[in-house]
């Protein structure tokens, strides 16, 4: 059980839960839409031309920079186009996606077997083989987990989050009474990427199979499987690492400064398979739910199936459906249902349209307060990100929110406040941007003017020292003339003394 | 506050229900004017509020049907004596909604408590018709007759129990020498505190402002008693007398214009009781809750931002 308990939180009943723990695999599909932007590191560049003929798990498309990550083809096919498409993004903007047409065959790519058991291989080696895997963090951020692991090189611990961040999502739960061996394994894996000496499991009390079944496999002394109370946002890393170690990590920190990694369990299956079955990450499990389905339920689909092919197996009705990826509190709401799977779509959520509960004013209620698990006062921060006062936002620590949705669910008028919240951060990253562009520019003008005033003054320096010199070798000249004149007089009066000594003589 | 899985209209109606006990309380010792007086209220509020609403442009039935505005003249209603003259009530409820939350941008923008501004806009204004109460329970009759100025209320009239107690002391007498419990205000203050208790049950309230107002009220009662024990109340009829539970659990728990951090309630709600005692003991007028809360709202943004709870990761 979890030691540290952090305040706040809701406790949700999951709404739709699925009966059965059984993964159905979505056969390949004739289409797949790969996105090519990718969380760190921007898009990725295509090294596949429009026509060329790919196989399944074949490097199609690389970010650049500091933190490579790969986008791999998930079937075998024809390239058929690559075009910016619409992708699940709160924004709705469109970005760079690849098409593959199937030709049915699923013909895997040729991947080079590593021989040696990963235990024979450096920590090193194991990273690069799950950043060529292309493995991002599967709970729905989808940072590069190559990068998370360099970044906390020398850990002491590493917690698994199997929390399944938010209700309604099973994906995690299934795949941990599907493949235990898998996941204690992949645990070692990291165990050894990254030099935890311990390990701590954490599974909520409301998933007591999922919790029995990696009991079972878990051989391995170092690896400790804890039950944490059921309550939404004890997903969130920092709120995980204080329920279990009691360590708040300061706003602005890190789990890694504090030696802590903390992976997600779906992410843990991805590096088994890249690591020890040599498979890059061309699929996932994704969780199927909602009011609209007959059977909510857990899929494996390749990366890029479109939504709506799996949404198909679980019998949606056939009335007008609101779709949502992700879970029922962070979600991104979608217009239809002709997206496709990308890593991070842990979960689809198909909904009856309803009516939107009408937004009412503000009562100051508070009652979002408490529910905060980051001690906010939404409230007061809804006031002022309404209002756009950033600055006074940011007083009430405005980028400390997680967006949790905590604050909106409990709200008796309806508030989106979240949104406000997350609005009112990319505002501040717009101002803070064009503070820095506008620092930069006074900064130059200022150095140009310092320059030119430099310029000035140098110049004025060096015309007066000219000038001295000029006087000082105007007199020195003066005084050789006056010299040269007094040596000429001498010269004259001997020679006139001279001449008259002649005379004399 | 989806603890109670209610929405804010649903709130403010829980509210209203939670009154009913003390309103029946009072009902059972002033008779029908109590009833009257809500009547009055209700209906001039609905009246105003759509006017008011209409001309700012926004939707009249969504701002009538949040409950809020019934509310606030109901709560005035009942601070009003049950024989007061009809436009007492009708005038403080214009001026409550027009200045006290209109003005201000509607529901959830007004920094003073409505009720209580156009409580003690009346009571400046009209203090004689604010003072009055009856004596004795009317009959619907008699109390349509009062309230519409057809009969003079002379017979049926008494000051209140709090100002019987000022007015005596300032003549000299001793407090001993007075029969102050008053068991109609003691009942009707026991009706609110019950409703309060409800309220708190059902989470439609935080404990902190009503629990520190009461202890506001203890403290500074005690204190008072410890250096004029002759001349003042004891504490108990501190408690039980006046304004005390329906502004505990009901006037100063309002969301909008009370502290919104929990221990900004706290010092919020402390404060107002602490006030409330020295109006009744120093002041001019006999009670002092509406004045208290006035006072306390003004400093709600400064406690607010003092007391604002230390944010995960920021300790």
């Amino acid at each position: 059980m979890a030691r540290f308990a952090f305040k706040g939180g809701v406790h949700i009943p999951n709404p739709y839960p699925v009966r059965k723990s059984e993964i159905k695999q979505v056969p390949p599909p004739e289409q797949v839409v790969l996105l090519l932007q990718q969380r760190v590191g921007g898009e990725a560049k295509p090294c596949v031309k429009l026509g060329d003929r790919v196989l399944t798990g074949q490097i199609i498309a690389q970010t650049t920079g500091k933190f490579p990550t790969n986008v791999h083809a998930s079937i075998s096919g024809v390239i058929s186009a690559i075009e910016k498409r619409p992708i699940p993004h709160p924004s709705g903007i469109d970005a760079m996606c690849m098409v593959i047409d199937s030709d049915g065959k699923d013909e895997w790519i040729e991947i080079e077997k590593c021989d040696k058991e990963f235990l024979n291989c450096t920590p090193d080696k194991v990273i690069q083989r799950i950043r060529e895997a292309g493995i991002v963090g599967m709970g729905g951020a989808g940072f590069p987990t190559h990068a998370k692991i360099t970044n906390a090189q020398g850990a002491h611990t590493l917690i698994i989050n199997a929390t399944e961040c938010e209700p309604g999502i099973m994906c995690d739960d299934s795949l941990m009474q599907e493949y235990p061996r898998e996941i204690i394994r992949g645990i070692e894996v990291l165990m050894h990427a990254c030099g935890a000496k311990k390990v701590i499991v954490a599974i909520e009390d409301d998933k007591p199979e999922a919790l029995n079944s990696l009991l079972m496999y878990n051989f391995n002394n170092r690896i400790s499987i804890e039950q944490i109370p059921t309550k939404y946002t004890s997903g969130a890393e920092k709120l995980l690492i204080k329920a279990l170690l009691g360590i708040e990590i300061q706003s602005g920190a890190y789990a890694s400064d504090h030696g802590i990694l903390c992976q997600n369990v779906g992410t843990v299956k991805a590096i088994y398979d890249a690591v020890i079955d040599n498979k890059p990450l061309i699929s996932r499990v994704v969780t199927v739910t909602g009011s609209a389905v007959k059977s909510p339920r857990n899929y494996e689909a390749r990366l890029g199936t479109s939504f709506a092919q799996v949404v198909e197996s679980s019998e949606p009705n056939n009335q007008a459906h609101h779709i949502r990826m992700g879970g029922m509190m962070m979600g991104v709401d979608i217009p239809n249902a002709q997206y496709s799977i990308c890593k991070i779509t842990n979960c689809i959520f198909v909904n009856n349209k309803k009516p939107q509960p009408t937004v009412k004013e503000c009562i100051r209620c508070s009652a979002c307060a408490p529910v905060c698990p980051v001690n906010l006062l939404p409230q007061q921060l809804y006031w002022h990100s309404k209002s756009e006062n950033i600055e006074k936002a940011l007083e009430y620590n405005l980028t400390d929110c997680i967006e949790c949705g905590c604050c909106n669910y409990v709200c008796p008028s309806n508030i989106p406040l979240s949104e406000y919240f997350s609005f009112a951060k990319a505002l501040e990253r717009k101002l803070t941007r064009e503070e820095q562009r506008i620092d930069r520019s006074r900064e130059r003008f200022e150095f140009r003017e310092y320059r030119l005033e430099r310029n000035k003054k140098e110049r004025t320096e060096m015309m007066a020292a000219k000038k001295k010199a000029l006087k000082e070798k105007m007199a020195k000249d003066k005084e050789k003339d006056q010299e040269q004149k007094d040596k000429i007089a001498q010269a004259m009066a001997r020679v006139e003394q001279a001449k008259e000594d002649k005379n004399n003589a | 506050m989806h603890s109670t899985g209610l929405n804010t209209n649903q709130i403010m109606r829980q509210v209203i229900y939670a009154l009913v006990l003390g309103v029946g309380a009072s009902y059972v010792f002033f008779g029908w004017g109590v009833v009257l007086q809500i009547m009055l209220g209700v209906i001039s509020v609905v009246v105003v509020e759509s006017v008011f609403v209409r001309l700012r442009g926004r939707n009249v039935m969504d701002s009538i049907s949040d409950g809020s505005a019934i509310l606030t003249a109901i709560l005035l209603a009942i601070s009003i004596p049950a024989i007061a003259p009809w436009w007492v009530v009708v005038v403080g409820v214009a001026f409550a909604i027009i200045f006290g939350k209109q003005l201000y941008g509607g529901l959830g923008n007004n920094p003073f408590n409505p009720a209580m501004l156009g409580y003690a806009f009346l009571l400046i204004s009209y203090p004689l018709q604010m003072t009055t109460w009856p004596v004795d329970f009317l009959s619907f009759n008699q109390a349509v007759e009062v309230v519409f100025n057809l009969l003079s209320f002379d017979g049926l009239s008494g000051a209140t129990r709090l100002d019987d107690v000022k007015t005596s002391l300032s003549l000299g007498n001793e407090l001993a020498s007075l029969q102050v419990h008053s068991s109609s205000q003691a009942w009707i203050n026991a009706g609110f505190l019950f409703g309060g208790i409800y309220l708190l049950a059902r989470k439609i309230i935080f404990w902190h402002i009503p629990v520190a107002f009461i202890l506001g009220i203890v403290l500074m009662a005690s204190l008072i008693s410890v250096f004029d024990s002759q001349q003042h109340l004891p504490i108990h009829n501190h408690l039980m007398l006046g304004g005390t539970m329906l502004g505990a659990f009901f006037i100063a728990t309002d969301p909008v214009s009370a502290s919104t951090t929990p221990r900004g309630r706290l010092i919020y709600g402390f404060l107002i009781g602490v006030l409330v005692v020295i109006i009744r003991a120093y002041g001019g007028y006999p009670d002092g809750v509406a004045f208290a809360v006035l006072l306390m709202n003004m400093t709600v943004p400064l406690i607010d931002y003092y007391t604002q709870p230390k944010a995960f990761g920021r300790s």
